[in-house]
């Protein structure tokens, strides 16, 4: 007989989840390099004890999966010599102290042993490992396929590595993902290096704001469909539990 | 809500993006001053179903699993050390520096500071010093009776003095450079100190390899760009107001659930 509220209380669990992601996305809107997250829903159908011909499934909504669109975010000119983005599918090795992670964001700097870093201090892995530089010897030219080079000579190379499906890749935070699925990771043959250019975030701020009014609103219904099936009970009780002489 | 803190998060960053962007456009006409950027990065993701976990004894593993983030951080701030444009002064103590390079300023504490900022002067003996009356390392001390400095691109200073047919040197300026400029500590007035993440300072003669050039009567301006600064501001402020109207939104859930059985 609770079936609807059960219904609904599992259509609200995914809301609420959903709208710790949209509020993810939106805190994150600003991020470099970024990928708007999903939450994927679907239908989970449950026997329900319906002896006398009623219906014989009910479907709870249940989330399965976060999908994450990993579509192009938006290049913009940094004009930052150590700033890198990624055209097309790819990532930068990454070496932390939990291991190899990859990572989009490609605003890297110099340590103090003239390695190439990221933010957060970690070793970026060109096709040798680490890659160091001697500022004194000039500029850096980082060119389209990673190869880095100052003046006439060739100092290391970037790589981009892709892998087989994106979607396997588990997010870490700090812009790091990490490999747990070990899926096969080769070198990415669409990628392009633009030197000077950081890639946006991919969030849409205006499909945000709606599904967060959707979510919302959606909520709100949940609650009333809620309200009204506990009103049917109580008008039940009221009205079939009334002894008449 | 988790919505609720993770939009607080957002707003939190934005706030750190404005305040980085009005320091900006405050130092415009600050002389070798360098823009600097927020960069934000996401926070921790809290697996409720773990990629990668075994979904049956076959072998089978979830391929995606749900991770829900939690928020966005000010990673860094970032200073871009673009070269300033050149202003000229035709003061002849202005020095710019032309590439890579810091001039060396002794502090009062006897710890040795850095900066791009060249409009220097000389104190009451004569000793080349910043705008605060530090001195500038190695010491040059212009004599009472010169009546022309000059300073080459390559840091030599030299004076004409009466009754002296060629002009005597009396020092060289020197210029530090750092393997990691980004990493240099802001001490506030114009002036840096080396930290660990910069590297230790390599002293250098102006227009050796990898050390930049001087030019007398010029100083550097700021590589402030008002109209980036300007759209920044803007980015950033919507991306406030949309953070706030996430709250309203996780707000307004949390009160229906607060309205059942009413």
């Amino acid at each position: 007989m609770d079936n609807p509220i059960y219904v609904a209380l599992s259509r609200e669990m995914i809301l609420r989840r959903q709208m710790d992601i949209v509020a993810n996305n939106i805190a994150n809107a600003d991020t470099t390099a970024f990928k708007v997250e999903n939450l994927i829903v679907k239908a989970n159908p449950v026997q329900a004890p319906a002896p006398d011909g009623g219906p014989t499934t009910i479907n709870y909504a249940l989330d399965v999966a976060l999908g994450r669109d990993f579509g192009q975010g938006a290049l913009t000119q940094t004009g930052g010599e150590l700033d890198v983005a990624i055209e097309g599918d790819g990532f930068f090795k990454v070496q932390t102290a939990n291991g190899e992670r990859y990572t989009r964001d490609g605003r890297f700097s110099l340590d103090s042993q003239g390695r190439l870093v990221t933010k957060q201090g970690q070793p970026v892995q060109g096709d040798s490992g680490d890659i160091t530089v001697d500022v004194k010897k000039g500029g850096l030219n980082i060119a389209r396929d990673g190869t880095i080079s100052q003046g006439n000579e060739r100092v290391g190379k970037l790589v981009a590595v892709s892998f087989s499906d994106n979607a396997a890749l588990s997010k870490d935070g700090d812009g790091l993902y990490a490999n747990k699925s070990n899926l096969s990771a080769g070198p990415a043959q669409s990628a392009i290096l633009h030197q000077g250019m950081t890639e946006g975030s991919n969030v849409n701020p205006i499909l945000q704001i709606t599904n967060m009014i959707e979510v919302s609103r959606a909520y709100e219904r949940m609650s009333k469909m809620i309200d009204q099936t506990a009103e049917l009970d109580r008008q039940a009780i009221n009205t079939l539990g009334k002894v008449t002489s | 809500m988790r919505a609720l803190r993770t939009a607080a998060t957002g707003m939190e960053a934005q706030q750190l993006n404005v305040e980085v962007i009005s320091n900006n456009i405050a130092n415009m006409n600050t002389v070798g001053f360098k823009k600097q950027r927020a960069e934000f990065q996401d926070l921790l993701y809290e697996s409720l179903v773990r990629p990668g976990a075994q979904s049956s004894d076959a072998g089978t593993v979830v391929p995606t699993g749900v991770q829900v983030g939690s928020g966005v951080k000010a990673g860094s701030t970032y200073r871009i050390l673009t070269q300033g444009s050149a202003t000229r002064t035709d003061n002849k103590l202005d020095v710019m520096i032309q590439g890579k390079g810091y001039l060396q300023v002794l502090m009062p504490s006897g710890e040795t500071a850095y900066t791009r900022a060249g409009n220097l002067s000389v104190n009451d003996q004569g000793q080349l010093c910043t705008p605060d009356g530090y001195l500038i390392q190695p010491s040059i001390t212009i004599p009472a009776d010169a009546t022309d400095v000059a300073i080459s691109a390559s840091g030599q200073v030299q004076v004409t003095q009466p009754g002296a047919s060629a002009p005597n040197q009396v020092g060289q300026l020197q210029l530090a450079t750092f393997l990691n400029e980004g990493g240099l500590e802001a001490l506030g007035s114009n002036l840096f100190a080396e930290s660990g993440a910069s590297g230790a300072a390599t002293i250098g003669t102006p227009g050796d390899i990898g050390v930049g050039k001087l030019l007398q009567g010029y100083t550097e301006a700021s590589n402030v760009d008002a109209v980036t600064e300007i759209s920044a501001l803007i980015v950033a402020q919507r991306a406030y107001e949309m953070n706030s109207k996430v709250i309203t939104a996780a707000d307004d859930m949390l009160q229906a659930t607060a309205q059942l059985k009413s």
